[in-house]
Order: structure tokens, then sequence, then C-alpha cells
């Protein structure tokens, strides 16, 4: 068997069938977002590893990539009341998310206008009717105007019109609010490319957050989000048999995507893959519905007459549906059951899933090159017109803890730390390879390319003043 | 109705989950906490500028202060975020039957 024709660089595919393929014959057909395919041969050059490792690079990310790209900073209902507010850092950077009167959602630099203090120390969620720096009590309204400025007499050259506090651009999509640090920034609108349209058939907005981990990952903050572009090494660092056909979309410079199959997968897709299992012979659908935890004999005998996956979606659908009081019962197997991951540029990661239904962000760690910050969040759908509720504080997870010791990430826990230990490996590789950067596959990392190449424009861009 | 130095301050139902009460005790200014946790109580002053915390956030198993927005954790009165950096008093809970109580410490 043999992949199908490579006459032009990155046409080739695995051999077998394709995800449209296996959603095409589903039994709840997709929204035709799912149906849409789109890439493009972006090259084949090797990425330099110092692009990972080398300080200069990360400062140069620092000045000229984190305070010109739009970032989400938190969830809407993290600042539900007027007065709420939220603090985002990233690298050297740190932002106040406020909601300010009239339900208007502004962001400032989190960064006394007298000698430069940082104001509120603490990343997160937080709450007060106005903003005090805690050096000498310079106090601003919460739309960043000066209100407070104690001894007042000595500063003849300060007025409060001179000295607000510096707004930075700041709007909203899909419950989740974005920044960008440089107040000129063109509109999130246009940044967000194909992703309004997509993700009006599955939004967003109606989703809360059940579970928010954060973990300090052991690399940089490419490597790790790169880690999660592809389902490619899902052989053989999670030993699972799905993945060797996922689908990969590049949509423009800032929107790709992935669709990987679960409870389904392609045997053929693993032609070359090292040893006989998944096959010779191929799991029957019991064996893969056995996979996704429906043992009962009546489901077994359904799925070996239709297919594992429509047998998984429907039980899904009804459990789901009552657990989470949404009525799931028009919802698309896809939709039910794939890893289906948007990833927006330049580190935040959407996928709109029931049951996988994660967002990522990863960030640099402090200035720290060889370190990183993952954002992991379980993004639940709510009944429409349902109040949002408290959402709950990120469990925070040291660089050496397992993510086994996040209460609520189940089945999962184990995946991510298989995931971690390739990363720290990888880290150290950087440093020890002699042949200069990554190797890239033309179809399956091709997200990975298109980053570096969006990187590449901002990092050349010449830097104005803001 | 006392039992030892606790005195009932107030109904269970005047205090509903993710809710705070401002409650007056023989001249102490309390702010009871209902969290996850349980019932918790702390002076209602902060101990930065002695705004009262009734007019600030219950946000989880931190108290917001309005005025600066200082974090305390009202499971023990520990100031958790600049500008405030001592502790709020804390005081002892016990829930009977539909009252809550509070233990003063005896030197008051």
């Amino acid at each position: 068997m043999t992949a199908t024709s490579d006459t032009q660089p990155g046409s080739a595919r695995a051999p077998g069938p394709s995800v449209a393929d296996t959603l095409r014959s589903d039994s709840i057909a997709p929204p035709p977002p799912l149906l849409e395919q789109s890439y493009q041969f972006l090259g084949d050059a090797e990425i330099p590893f110092s692009r990972y490792t080398d300080t200069t690079f990360f400062q140069s990310e620092m000045e000229k990539l984190w305070p010109k790209s739009w970032q989400w900073a938190c969830r809407e209902e993290h600042i539900p009341d007027v007065g709420d507010h939220y603090v985002y850092d990233i690298g050297k950077w740190s932002v106040i998310v406020v909601r300010a009167e009239d339900n208007v959602i502004r962001a400032f630099l989190n960064v006394c206008s007298h000698r430069g203090t940082r104001i509120l120390s603490t990343e997160g969620a937080g709450y007060s009717q106005s903003l005090t720096c805690p050096f000498h009590g310079w106090s601003w309204d919460l739309n960043g105007q000066l209100t407070q400025l104690p001894g007042r007499w000595d500063f003849p050259h300060v007025s409060d019109a001179s000295h607000g506090l510096d707004e930075v651009s700041c709007e909203r999509w899909g419950g989740f609010v974005f920044i960008n640090i440089d107040p000129q920034a063109a509109t999130l609108d246009n940044y967000l490319d194909c992703l309004p349209d997509h993700f009006k058939h599955f939004p967003l907005e109606q989703r809360r957050i059940k579970l928010h981990v954060e973990k300090v990952l052991p690399c940089n903050w490419k490597a790790a989000q790169e880690a999660f572009m592809e389902a490619y090494h899902n052989v053989e660092t999670h030993n699972a048999p799905n993945g060797a056909n996922a689908q990969y979309d590049i949509f423009g410079k800032y929107v790709s995507r992935f669709i990987h199959t679960i409870g389904s997968y392609s045997p053929e897709s693993l032609a070359d893959y090292a040893g006989d299992r998944w096959r010779s012979p191929p799991l029957t659908e019991t064996e893969q519905l056995q996979a996704l935890g429906v043992t009962d004999a009546a489901a077994a005998e359904q799925a070996e007459q239709h297919t594992a996956r429509a047998v998984a979606a429907a039980i899904y659908r009804e459990q789901m549906s009552a657990d989470m009081g949404v009525d799931l019962s028009a919802c698309s197997d896809s939709l039910m059951l794939d890893s289906i991951e948007y990833h927006l540029f330049p580190n935040m990661f959407f996928f709109p899933g029931i049951s996988i239904p994660m967002c990522y962000r990863f960030r640099p760690n402090g200035m720290d090159t060889d370190t990183c910050i993952f954002d992991l969040m379980l993004l639940e759908p709510i009944a429409e017109g349902a109040e949002h509720q408290e959402p709950p504080e990120p469990i925070k997870l040291s660089i050496d803890q397992s993510y086994t010791e996040a209460e609520g990430l189940s089945w999962l826990a184990p995946v991510y730390d298989e995931d971690t230990g390739n990363l720290q490996m990888q880290q150290q590789g950087f440093k020890t390879s002699t042949r200069g950067g990554v190797t890239l596959g033309n179809y399956q990392e091709s997200r990975i390319r298109r980053v570096h190449m969006t990187l590449d424009e901002f990092l050349d861009a010449p830097v104005t003043e803001a | 109705m006392s039992d030892s130095n606790y005195t009932v301050v107030a109904r269970t139902e005047a205090l509903p989950a993710k809710s705070s009460l401002r409650v007056e005790l023989k001249g102490h200014d309390i702010l009871l906490c209902h969290i996850e946790a349980g019932i918790f109580a702390v002076t209602n002053l902060c101990s930065h500028a002695e705004a009262q915390l009734h007019e600030g956030k219950l946000k989880g198993h931190k108290i917001l202060c309005p005025l600066h927005g200082a974090a305390f954790d009202v499971r023990d009165g520990t100031a958790l975020t600049r500008p405030a950096t001592k502790p709020l008093c804390s005081y002892r809970v016990k829930v009977l039957g539909d009252d809550i109580l509070i233990e003063l410490p005896e030197t008051n």
C-alpha cells in the first residue's frame, strides 16, 4: 500500500480513508465548516533550533510579537460586574482587564504612571471600584482616569489627563476578552479570519469553564504548542492508532486547524509504522467502542451492525445532554467525538467539540526562554440563556508536578503527562543537535510552519512607538 | 442564646451559598462569608485602609476590598495581595440547626 500521489510537494496524504470520508459517512452530518479543506504547501526548509533556545530571539518576541498580537486575557464571566478586573501576564508585560461603567470592558497596562510600579500584584480575578498603586496611593477610576494624587501640591507638572493609565486595545469574541497591547492595533475581527464564521455553528459564548489547569512546562512556548498542533505523534507518544490520517487546514496567516477522528481510524494510514498492532488484524468496531469506554453487549452488537463511532456518538449525546442540561440531539458525530482544534496565532487553541472541549494557551513563563505556562481549560456547553456561574480558579501545577494531581482531568491527565515528557527532552535536544533545525512534514506539520512564517512577519516588522 | 463564648449572630437562611453578610456583635463589625468550604467570619474592616469589606466582593474563598482591591482568604483572614499586608481578624463559627454562632475571643 502506498501513499497517494506526491507529484507536488505537500500533495501526498496518508493511505486509506480520509477524515472527510469518515465525516461524510457519519450518522449525523457535521456543520459545513468541518467539511471544508484548506491546505497549501508552505515550503520544507528547516526551522532553526535557535528560535526555541536563543535569548536574543526570545527578547525579540518580547518586543515585537507579544505587544503587537491579539491574545485572550480572560473569559467574560471572570469579570461579570462593574469593578471586576482580571490581571493577565505575558512575559514582561502585564495587563489589567476591567469591567467599567455601562458594561464597557477596558484594558490597561498594569503599571503606575508615577514611578512605574506594578499596580495589581497578582495574576487572575479581582475586584475594586478603583485601581490604586500600593506604593504612594495614586488612584485611577475604572476608565483609567487619575482620580487621586496624594500630595498633589508637589506635582504641578502632573494632570489627570497626562497621567491616566495606559490603555491598550480590548475586544471580545466567543466569550473571551482579547487584548492587544498596541493601542493602534487593527481590529480583532480582521485577525480572527474564519473563526467567527466557523464558530457560529458551535458558539463558545455558550460555554463555561469546567476546569482550568495552569502548568509550567519544561520548554520554550513554541515547542510546547507545536506538540499540540499535530496528531502525527499519537502512535508513538500516546500508543493510539488514530491521528495518522488527520486532516490539517491552513485558513490564513493567523488561523489553522486539525481534525482527527475518534472512534475510528485508518489501518491503511499505519502502513509503514512499526509493528502490526492495529493493522493486522485491525481493531473491530467492538474494540473501538471499548476504547471509548462503552462496554455493554447491546452497544457492541449495534457497533458491529453500524459503526463504533455512530453508537458512541449516540450514547454520548444522551449522557451529555442529561449531564449538562443541553439539547445535543442534533449534534453531529464529529462534534460529539472528534478532536477538532483551531489555532489562533500566536498561542491560542479552541476546540469546538463536545467531549473534547478544550481551550489552550501557551505563553512564556516570565522571561525564561526554556520554560512556558500552559493554560488548559475545559469549556463545557451551557443551556441557551443560562447564566454564567463564577468560573473555577486555575489549578496551578509546577514544572515537576503531574497532571494526575489536577482533579477533574480524568483520562486526559496521563495523556498530557506523556506530552510533557517529550517536551523536556526536546528542549534539551535543541541544544545538543548539530543539524541546525527542525525538519517538518509537509502536510501533518504544516501548521507549525505557518506559525513561524507569521512570527517572522511580526519580528521583521519595524518597531513603532506606541 | 450562648454556647460558652459562642453567640448567635444570624440565621442560615440569611446567608445563602456564595454570599456574605455583615453582622455586629458587642462592638465587633464582622463579615460572615458562606463559601464552598463552609461559613467563615472575619472582621469587616480591611487591614489596609479600613474600608468596609461588605461593600466589596466575595469571590471563591477570597473577600476583595472595594477600595484598593486587596484580597483576603476568608477561611483564616490571610492577606493575599497588596496593598494589604496584615491579616484580618478571623472568628470561629459554628452552625447549630438554623443558627450561625460566632465565638468572640475571651479577652473581649
